[in-house]
């Protein structure tokens, strides 16, 4: 490969890497602005948005809210996710590939579609618009992610630890409360953040499932219909920092876990 | 024992599991526990039931329910059915699609927006993915990477709005070229196709990079360097050797990105102007008013996802066929 080549991917490379951190940066910094006025120049600066989005109980309800909506629907997907991938991985059955497909069903419908179809769906089994109905599908739409990440992970356990364990006198349920719970820890651990981050991140499901009290995602949605102006900045600032960090923690965590169990 | 068993096994092997130990011990001699293991695995059979039963009943009833009744409530005349009344079964939701150009225009614009960002997501990726795999160290690959990642945790909705702050009039875009002279009245760049574009391949690029990484990783140098070695030029290399090899990842990419770009709702209505209306927005109509028009939108909602999954089927068995041909 020629040197030139080499040079110009490179570059590529750096602005692609502008390309998707300056909008984000832009916005953070317009969270700072010392004016109602969005745009550029920004002239004075100030710490007053954020003060005022933490002062605002309106705003740390909604907060709360979708926080609650994340965990609970996290807690429901990781439960119904890795017992998907137990069954799935490893094991032959007739319509094995039906149920694989049903599995990721959820993951592969576009997001209005999935929206409107859980929207019918809940008025047919009588959930009314709000939290409930908005947990529900967060949580029927994140299993497709914890059954294929569990899956990957179940596939490395060496199949020795949990014939060894049968072969002693374990019961079926020690073998998978003792070895198998235990070696899918990390990528339980993985997924659950990954669950939270779409669930605390989802606006279309929020949006067409929720009752009058927003989610973050809808409530910026909302705010931004009537205009900009620089409180978003700063609610969305603070979200972007929430999500990032810990994004980013899931996955430094994750390559630990990978590591030691030398893969 | 089943206790002994297990404390051998145990995967870290690390001291003070007596306690533990007595607990496990504990409980497979308790008799409710007994009981439930007699009960659930006294055979291979009884037990892979048991295992089964509840996840497929799962899938069933919340990940093909939905789908399943969307596409019933589309047949039906009314939906809540008043009470008393008959549901009459019949085709008239989806024949209103095509009766109206309000319907149908939205629906053709948002498939070749969704196929043109696609295309606009994979030229810009393309290179970037080609660097990571080919020309960053090994170790430093997934540092590239992560650093890449960082933005897509973020939300639709704040990514968007990111977009917005850029495009604006008095946004970035327009200060810099004022601020270089190219122009001096700020470009309209907002309420366009070409805004709502910039949002949706900001918002995917992700599903495109990570399919193209994974395939281009996975080439062996040897292939390429083999090609120079018989007197290819980068050229005749890139399109005769690397390209058809990463078809794979280009192919699950550019279905994975376009299934989501047909889905988008926010980013259209708060990028998108009066002239670049989608389906996702006509679909979401039906629902802001009162029930009685959720027949429509599920007819609508059943049109584009049925279209996106038959062109994506049509597009996997072309660059399997254009796969097998190259590979002869």
């Amino acid at each position: 490969m020629t040197r030139g080549t080499r040079i110009l991917l490179s570059c590529i490379y750096w602005a692609f890497v502008l390309y998707v951190f300056v909008p984000l940066l832009l916005m953070v910094l317009m969270g700072f602005k010392d004016s109602r006025f969005i745009g550029f120049p920004i002239q004075s600066w100030t710490l007053d948005w954020y003060i005022g989005v933490f002062e605002d109980a309106e705003v740390l309800s909604v907060f709360g809210y979708s926080v609650a909506i994340a965990v609970a629907s996290t807690a429901i997907s990781i439960f119904v996710g890795t017992w998907l991938a137990v069954l799935l991985e490893g094991r032959k059955f007739w319509g094995r590939a039906a149920v694989f497909g049903l599995t990721i069903l959820p993951a592969l419908v576009p997001g209005i579609i999935s929206a409107i179809a859980f929207r019918i769906y809940a008025r047919l089994l009588g959930i009314e618009p709000g939290m409930f109905a908005i947990i529900w599908s967060h949580a029927v739409h994140n299993v497709p992610f914890v059954a294929l990440v569990v899956m990957a992970r179940l596939s490395t356990l060496p199949k020795s630890q949990t014939e060894a364990a049968r072969d002693l006198g374990a019961d079926p349920l020690v073998v998978f409360m003792r070895i198998t719970l235990p070696y899918l820890v990390p990528a339980i651990i993985g997924a659950s953040i990954f669950c939270l981050l779409l669930s605390f991140d989802d606006f279309v499901r929020s949006f067409f499932l929720g009752s009058y009290e927003p989610t973050l995602p809808v409530l910026i949605f909302a705010m931004l219909r009537s205009g900009m102006s620089p409180e978003i900045n700063a609610i969305a600032t603070v979200a972007v920092v929430l999500t990032a960090a810990l994004g980013v923690w899931a996955e430094r965590y994750m390559r630990r876990m990978n590591k030691e169990t030398g893969r | 024992m089943g206790s002994d068993v297990a404390s051998a096994h145990k995967p870290s092997g690390a001291e003070g599991t007596a306690e533990n130990a007595t607990f496990w011990g504990r409980l497979v001699r308790w008799g409710p526990y007994i009981i439930l293991v007699e009960l659930t695995c006294a055979s291979p059979r009884r037990q892979f039931l048991i295992l089964a039963a509840i996840p497929i009943l799962w899938v069933l009833t919340q990940h093909l329910g939905p789908m399943l009744q969307m596409l019933r409530v589309s047949l039906t005349d009314a939906y809540p059915v008043a009470q008393g009344v008959e549901t009459q079964f019949t085709l008239d939701n989806y024949a209103r699609f095509f009766g109206d150009r309000i319907f149908w225009m939205p629906f053709f614009r948002t498939l070749t927006f969704a196929a043109v960002f696609t295309l606009s997501t994979l030229i810009i990726t393309y290179p970037v993915a080609y660097f990571l795999a080919r020309h960053v160290r090994r170790e430093n690959q997934l540092l590239f990477l992560l650093l890449l990642l960082i933005p897509f945790w973020v939300g639709e909705v704040v990514r968007t709005y990111a977009i917005m702050i850029l495009l604006g009039n008095n946004g970035a875009v327009n200060l810099a070229l004022r601020f270089v002279g190219l122009i001096d009245r700020p470009i309209p760049f907002m309420y366009t196709s070409f805004s709502m574009g910039m949002g949706i391949v900001y918002l995917t690029a992700l599903y495109m990079l990570l399919p193209l990484y994974s395939a281009l990783e996975k080439l062996p140098r040897s292939y390429t360097e083999a090609a120079a070695d018989l007197g290819a030029g980068a050229w005749t290399r890139f399109h005769r050797v690397t390209l058809p090899l990463s078809l794979e990842g280009i192919s699950s990419g550019c279905i994975l990105v376009f299934l989501i770009s047909t889905g988008f709702y926010a980013t259209p209505v708060l990028l998108g102007g009066p002239s670049t209306t989608v389906f996702a927005e006509t679909i979401a109509g039906f629902f802001h008013v009162a029930g009685d028009e959720w027949p429509t939108g599920a007819a609508f909602a059943t049109i584009m996802f049925l279209t996106a999954l038959v062109l994506t089927a049509i597009f996997q068995k072309l660059m399997n066929a254009l796969r097998k041909g190259d590979t002869k």
